[in-house]
């Protein structure tokens, strides 16, 4: 820090010490020369003076504050005329210019879109009235660091009657609904049931009819729902009566009593709001089920008073209810944390690290185009000597070159922004598809937050890249510059440091450009793969039922017996109902194909020790039928009873064990763990072939979940699927494109029961776009970063020829005029050149290979020994290119030209 | 003799140094050593607040100050009068004169004016 100031300025004390010491010094001179000894000399010189210590004391505040006022003048003074010639660097400096931008650009769109998610869930702004005071209370578990009790209910009464700090507390859970109209048509919709308190507490009005109020939550109230506009809208036409009519949600019909305004999505993201009817009676303490206790904070209390009150309230539920509560602490937090899994220290330490670690890619680049900044710096050493010459102080260059810098990257961080805005809208676009909401408080818009983020990024990135630069060319030689003008050049050094630089990020360029080509063109490959059967025919979702209510805990299994019963019931019949309908065909299973979960399967009789890994499927007997897959050996299955301990195996399986499909009659089982009682036999009695088509290596699978590389290849076995509550649903339409059925299939549902729920429902073609698309963007979110590594690294090459000629232009010159042939001069620059790609380069590929290796082959896939070569070689002819250009100048020189500037 | 009154005595001084600015650039040594001289050592300015007088000055923006090598080769700090300096010292000088002379003429005076009677 002192070293730091100390370029910039001296402490005013130092400069008033010295000057002080300067007159006695003087003074004590002129009194010896007058005849007096030493001695004297310096009392009568000290007398003179006066009173040091305070004249020290006055000059130094005196001093101090003239520096102050200085700096704000240099602040104001770093005018447009400095922005005006930073432009102007930008423009004469087109290649420079570019790639710095470039690569400033995306580190900058990088920090800012993940700044936008991560501040949106540590420091989210609520959209509402006073929203920071609005709060969260939780259980925390002290046993286990991070996991938070819901079954809150007792606490909450005790809570919402005892609290002063905190008022109108209220409790919400999330559930799903479909919603069935008078028509008869349904859809899933997203419902809180929430106490009427919620509404209190975000001081929203609606805009039709009324909020759920206290008592709608009474035992025997009519059943009401509060919608939110939006619903309203689209749901129901804008229905000007919409209050008072009565709608199905679930199993229940409920009147419409309200609309909520334009935007409202209290507690999290939700849009049909109904009554929270819980009697914590009817459960154990530390029982019923799970739910969100928020409010809001009382009048003159803070979040620390809140947290006291709990704290005390606490203790005495520990101290009442050890068993339960003895292992619970109650927290008061910032409202949103828990729905964003960011209310534990340790959950926000780590996001905050995450940033700072993705925010440091910027200083990486920043550091590169500072190098490159100051390779260009070499060519103005003339104009930053002459200007120190007429009177420019370090700090005023230093300044100069810091706007230069700052103008680049604010280029950058404009860029950056667009970036970043068209990705995280890319991304938001992609959620929505999904159905996948974000919480009411998190938008993924540039936000001014985000904005001044990326504004902070352009700074520290403009400082690293101007000011480091700058104080290295304005440094010791500034004074001789001035007796050599033209030869200032051989002054500026460009240090190891720079060697091993461009060393290390060729290297890296080399090792992850092989693998970043891999992935990116698998993605897209994959993507685009003809998954082998007809697509556009299929609808995938998942089928659960709605339970009513939550049972006594005495009545709670014979309730969940009677419940899978119903459910394993309707699920058998919503099949009938669909195969009935003209060219439809629909079917269970554990899992759509292609997605399956793997598992350890011991092979009997098979060597060695005969355990492997597979994808295990449980399947409809209609399966294979509905994906035209014919069998290949033995027979597809025919009655789940009659099957239950047989398995169809695809051909990759057959093969790992057999070496053909000649495995019907051979024995598997599920591969026993250390504990469990070994599972029973399954025979294979049939061979499929693999299937959807899983053409090679794929990496990420339909839902995202599951990443696969080379265990994809093991194969698959599927069990017959037995009756009972069913969960994922494939639905076929032969005649027609399955998108055309969607909404019927929605009506059947509900038709055969209103509790029955589709989730996540897609036509396979439309899940197959939207994971296009995702794969698509992450792909070239990976080939950018990469690119932008190679794209620094070559322009360190260029840059560093570039200087090195200019640095040596002299000595080219008079070697030249003594006869040598300037290209000798020229290739032993070249053999440097070379010889740090040439190293980079051989790291790189070390890495790589190593990486390789050590991953069992999955880093570049199966084409490896193609793409490393290509890429290694691409490096060193674009390196070599980027020579180019300083070789044709230093060729150019001339030596008298050379040697006349002289 | 030694000026007691401190109102007095700083724009005394400032008058001075902006004075011996005129001619060049000095260092406050040099300031100091030329007052002593000029005034026949009569105006005995305590040196040490020489220097606040300096600092207020520059900060006043009359003077400017600069690190440079003194006749004894030795680092010195140098003022130098600025354009606003140079003003204020047409101005100190004229109304110093106008004062000075003022009240010489009053304290020489010998008869007492006809009107004050």
């Amino acid at each position: 820090m002192r070293r730091w100031r100390r370029i910039f300025r001296r402490d005013p004390a130092d400069d008033v010490d010295e000057e002080l010491r300067h007159h006695v010094d003087e003074r004590v001179r002129d009194y010896i020369a007058r005849g007096m000894d030493p001695e004297s000399a310096h009392r009568a010189a000290h007398e003179r003076l006066g009173d040091l210590v305070r004249v020290r004391a006055e000059c130094t505040t005196l001093l101090a504050r003239e520096h102050r006022a200085r700096d704000r003048h240099v602040v104001l003074n770093l005018s447009w005329l400095d922005v005006k010639l930073g432009l102007r660097m930008l423009h004469k400096y087109p290649g420079l210019s570019l790639v710095s931008v470039i690569g400033m650009a995306l580190a900058i769109a990088i920090g800012a879109g993940s700044f936008a998610f991560i501040h949106g869930m540590l420091d989210p702004t609520l959209p509402l009235e006073d929203g920071d005071r609005i709060v969260s209370i939780q259980n925390d578990r002290v046993d286990r660091a991070g996991v938070t009790d819901r079954h809150a209910l007792h606490d909450f009464v005790l809570w919402r009657d005892g609290l002063k700090s905190v008022r109108d507390l209220g409790a919400y859970r999330g559930d799903s609904r479909t919603l069935v109209k008078q028509n008869g048509t349904a859809h899933l919709v997203a419902v809180a049931e929430i106490t009427a308190s919620a509404f209190r507490v975000a001081r929203v009005a609606p805009v039709e009819g009324r909020t759920l109020i206290d008592a709608d939550e009474r035992a025997g109230a009519p059943d009401v729902v509060v919608i939110a506009y939006e619903e309203w809208q689209r749901r129901f036409g804008g229905d000007p009566d919409i209050v008072g009519q009565s709608v199905r949600l679930g199993g229940t019909p409920r009147t419409v009593v309200g609309v909520m305004p334009e935007g409202f999505r209290f507690p999290v993201n939700h849009r049909y709001w109904i009554p929270l009817r819980m009697n914590p009676l009817d459960y154990p303490v530390g029982g019923g089920p799970w739910i969100n206790v928020f409010g809001r904070l009382a009048e003159g209390y803070t979040m620390r008073n809140a947290q006291a009150e709990l704290t005390a309230f606490g203790d005495r539920m520990a101290a009442a209810y050890p068993d339960t509560h003895g292992h619970l602490r109650p927290r008061v937090l910032p409202y949103a944390l828990p729905f964003t899994d960011a209310d534990s220290p340790e959950a926000q330490w780590l996001l905050r690290l995450l940033q700072l670690g993705i925010s440091l890619l910027l200083v990486v680049v920043a550091v590169n185009v500072a190098v490159l900044i100051y390779a260009r710096t070499t060519t103005r050493a003339d104009e930053i000597a002459v200007r120190t010459a007429l009177g420019a102080s370090r700090r005023r260059i230093v300044a100069q070159l810091f706007v230069e810098a700052l103008v680049l990257s604010t280029v950058a961080a404009v860029l950056g922004l667009a970036i970043a805005g068209v990705v995280l809208g890319q991304i938001e676009i992609l959620m929505r598809r999904m159905s996948a909401t974000l919480p009411f408080w998190m938008d993924l818009e540039l936000s001014a937050g985000v904005v001044l983020y990326a504004a902070g990024l352009a700074i520290l990135g403009g400082t690293i890249a101007g000011v480091l630069p700058a104080l290295k060319a304005t440094g010791r030689h500034v004074q001789a510059g001035l007796q050599q003008l033209s030869s200032r050049a051989t002054q500026m050094q460009l240090g190891r440091s720079w060697t091993v630089m461009i060393v290390a990020q060729v290297a890296v360029a080399v090792a992850v450009l092989p693998a970043a080509i891999f992935y990116s063109s698998e993605m897209v490959r994959w993507g685009t793969r003809d998954p082998g059967y007809a697509a556009d025919e299929f609808i995938r979702a998942w089928l659960s039922m709605e339970r009513e209510e939550s049972p006594p805990p005495a009545e709670a299994e014979a309730y969940e017996r009677a419940f899978e019963a119903r459910f394993a019931a309707r699920s058998e019949e919503l099949l009938r109902r669909l195969q009935s309908e003209p060219g439809v065909d629909a079917t269970f299973a554990a899992a759509y194909p292609g997605n399956e979960s793997t598992i350890r399967i011991e092979v009997e009789g098979a060597e060695p020790a005969g355990i492997r890994t597979a994808h295990v499927n449980h399947v409809g007997t209609n399966l294979f039928d509905m994906f035209d897959v014919p069998i290949l050996a033995g027979r597809g299955f025919v009655d789940p009873a009659a099957d239950a301990s047989s398995v169809i195996v695809d051909r990759t399986f057959a093969e790992s064990i057999a070496g053909g499909t000649n495995v019907v009659g051979r024995r598997i089982r599920h591969a026993p763990t250390n504990d469990d009682a070994p599972a029973p036999w399954f025979e294979i009695v049939g061979v499929v072939p693999d299937f959807p088509a899983s053409a090679g290596p794929q990496i990420i699978a339909e839902d995202g979940r599951d990443s696969c590389i080379t265990s994809c290849l093991r194969g698959t076995i599927h069990h017959v699927l037995q009756p009972g509550p069913a969960a994922r649903i494939i639905v076929r339409t032969r005649r027609a494109p399955a998108a055309a059925f969607v909404g019927t299939l929605r009506d059947i549902t509900a038709s055969v029961d209103p509790a029955l729920q589709l989730h996540e429902m897609y036509t396979v073609a439309e899940s197959r776009r939207l994971t296009q698309r995702s794969l698509r963007l992450t792909a070239l979110g990976i080939v950018l970063v990469t690119g932008s590594v190679l794209l620094l690294s070559i322009a360190g090459i260029y840059a560093m020829l570039a200087f090195t000629v200019a640095r040596r232009r002299r000595e080219i010159g008079i070697r030249s005029a003594l006869g040598a042939e300037p290209r000798r001069i020229l290739r032993a620059i070249f053999a440097r050149a070379g010889a740090q790609l040439g190293t980079g380069i051989a790291i790189g590929l070390f890495i790589a290979i190593a990486a390789e290796w050590g991953s069992g082959g999955w880093v570049m896939g199966r084409h490896g020994h193609i793409i490393l070569p290509i890429v290694a070689s691409l490096i060193m002819t674009v390196g070599l290119l980027a020579a180019l250009g300083p070789a044709r100048r230093g060729l150019a020189i001339q030596p008298t030209e050379a040697l006349r500037e002289e | 003799m030694v000026a007691k009154d401190a109102g007095l005595l700083q724009g005394t001084v400032e008058l001075l140094v902006l004075k011996r600015l005129s001619w060049g650039p000095m260092h406050g040594y040099g300031i100091a050593a030329w007052i002593e001289t000029a005034t026949d050592d009569v105006l005995r300015v305590e040196e040490g607040s020489l220097y606040p007088a300096l600092y207020r000055m520059t900060r006043k923006g009359w003077i400017k100050g600069e690190w440079g090598v003194s006749e004894n080769n030795r680092r010195a700090k140098f003022y130098r009068l600025t354009r606003a300096g140079r003003r204020q010292l047409a101005e100190q000088a004229s109304g110093w004169e106008r004062l000075s002379g003022a009240v010489n003429r009053a304290v020489t005076a010998i008869d007492l004016p006809e009107e004050a009677g």
